[in-house]
């Protein structure tokens, strides 16, 4: 499934992605394949990103917005930090 | 002749402004890279985040959502915001905007502007040097937003407009700026900041409509519209600001080339006239000796 990490600056993140976890507003939640199409809104947190070839990398973020659709997540964050 | 020497002076002199302009057109050239980099990277997030905000609407059955940042009331007093440069010699850029700010006043708020009910916030030194000749009173100025432009000045900016308009101290904000098309074309727009507005267009949802029945919404629709909302106000306000100043690069880059060229033409004209003075000068002069040794040989 294909992620997007985007601020208004630049583009943080872009590639395919095994699992994603995000800090909802309403609790923190991952996505893996085959997700429901959902929009929700992002708490301040770290977003957890799980490559195909088993990197971890976590971006920190202020907020935001994210929307899954057909295997494509597109995540709109406030403003970050790469951890 | 005396003016010849006046003459080569006035060539040096075009030649040195002609080697000024073509700096500064060479330094617009890479501002305007770097301005217009800028605009392609908030292009993605921006078109991203009214995709969002379209589906939103779309999901709420109408366009007529519940919002502060909404337009319900009648317009009382409005604001303009003229988005100019701190900088001059970009041609037509700021006396554009200018010339926009005093037709809207005179146009579509003249009932507004003859009570008093418009104020004018400019951004740039030149938009408020502008309207002052033209005696129109600036309220507000901020020309330290251009001073390394980040997403997060402008964000504060466009927060304190927004709150202005949510307190009811204003119940409409125009934005009046230079919308980038390329280097050598700027586009004058008159952009409605609030009440907001959501545009959809037409083509753009029917592709895409029957997907959204059912999408699920965390929190709430309406909870999601209202950090969406604002989140996309500043990301229209920072892109109107990021515009304009490509405009503002590519309007000096146009107008520096022109003067550039306008040089070499002055600096052409000049030469040859200088050569046909130079010759005529020679000639007298031989004329002269000739004439002279003439009248020494027959006598």
């Amino acid at each position: 499934m294909h992620l997007e990490i985007i601020t208004p600056e630049k583009r943080l993140f872009s590639g395919e992605t095994e699992l994603v976890k995000l800090p909802g507003t309403g609790g923190s939640f991952e996505v893996l394949m085959n997700h429901a199409p959902a929009i929700s809104t992002l708490a301040e947190g770290k977003i957890k990103v799980k490559e195909p070839n088993g990197n971890v990398t976590y971006f920190e973020i202020t907020g935001g917005v994210v929307e899954i659709k057909s295997n494509n997540i597109i995540v709109l964050v406030d403003s970050t930090g790469l951890v | 002749m005396a003016n010849l020497k006046e003459m080569r002076l006035r060539i040096v002199s075009v030649k040195s402004t002609q080697q000024v302009t073509r700096a500064m057109k060479m330094v617009s050239a890479a501002k305007l890279r770097k301005a217009q980099d800028a605009i392609i990277q908030i292009r993605p997030y921006a078109e991203k985040l009214h995709d969002i905000l379209v589906n939103l609407v779309e999901q709420n059955g109408s366009s007529d959502f519940e919002n502060k940042y909404a337009g319900h009331k009648e317009v009382k007093k409005v604001l303009i915001i003229a988005i100019t440069s701190n900088r001059g010699l970009c041609g037509g850029f700021n006396a554009n905007v200018v010339k926009k700010v005093e037709e809207l006043l005179a146009t579509t708020y003249a009932d507004f502007y003859e009570k008093r009910m418009v104020d004018v916030i400019a951004i740039g030194k030149k938009g408020v040097d502008g309207l002052r000749a033209k005696n129109i009173s600036v309220s507000g100025t901020l020309p330290q937003l251009y001073d390394g432009l980040q997403y997060s000045s402008a964000e504060v900016v466009a927060q304190d407009l927004m709150n202005s308009f949510s307190n009811g101290e204003y119940d409409r904000i125009d934005l009046v700026y230079n919308q980038f098309k390329n280097a050598a074309i700027q586009k004058l727009m008159v952009e409605q900041f609030l009440p907001v507005e959501i545009r959809e267009e037409p083509t753009h949802i029917a592709d895409t409509h029957h997907y959204f029945s059912n999408y699920i919404f965390e929190p709430s629709v309406q909870e999601i519209m209202e950090t969406v909302i604002p989140k996309s106000l500043k990301i229209q306000f920072y892109k109107a600001i990021l515009d304009s100043l490509a405009s503002e690069h590519g309007a000096r880059m146009t107008a520096m080339h022109k003067a550039t060229d306008n040089a070499s033409e002055l600096v052409r004209a000049l030469n040859l006239q200088y050569n046909k003075a130079r010759q005529s000068a020679i000639t007298g002069e031989i004329l002269e000796i000739v004439s002279g040794a003439n009248a020494l040989q027959s006598s």
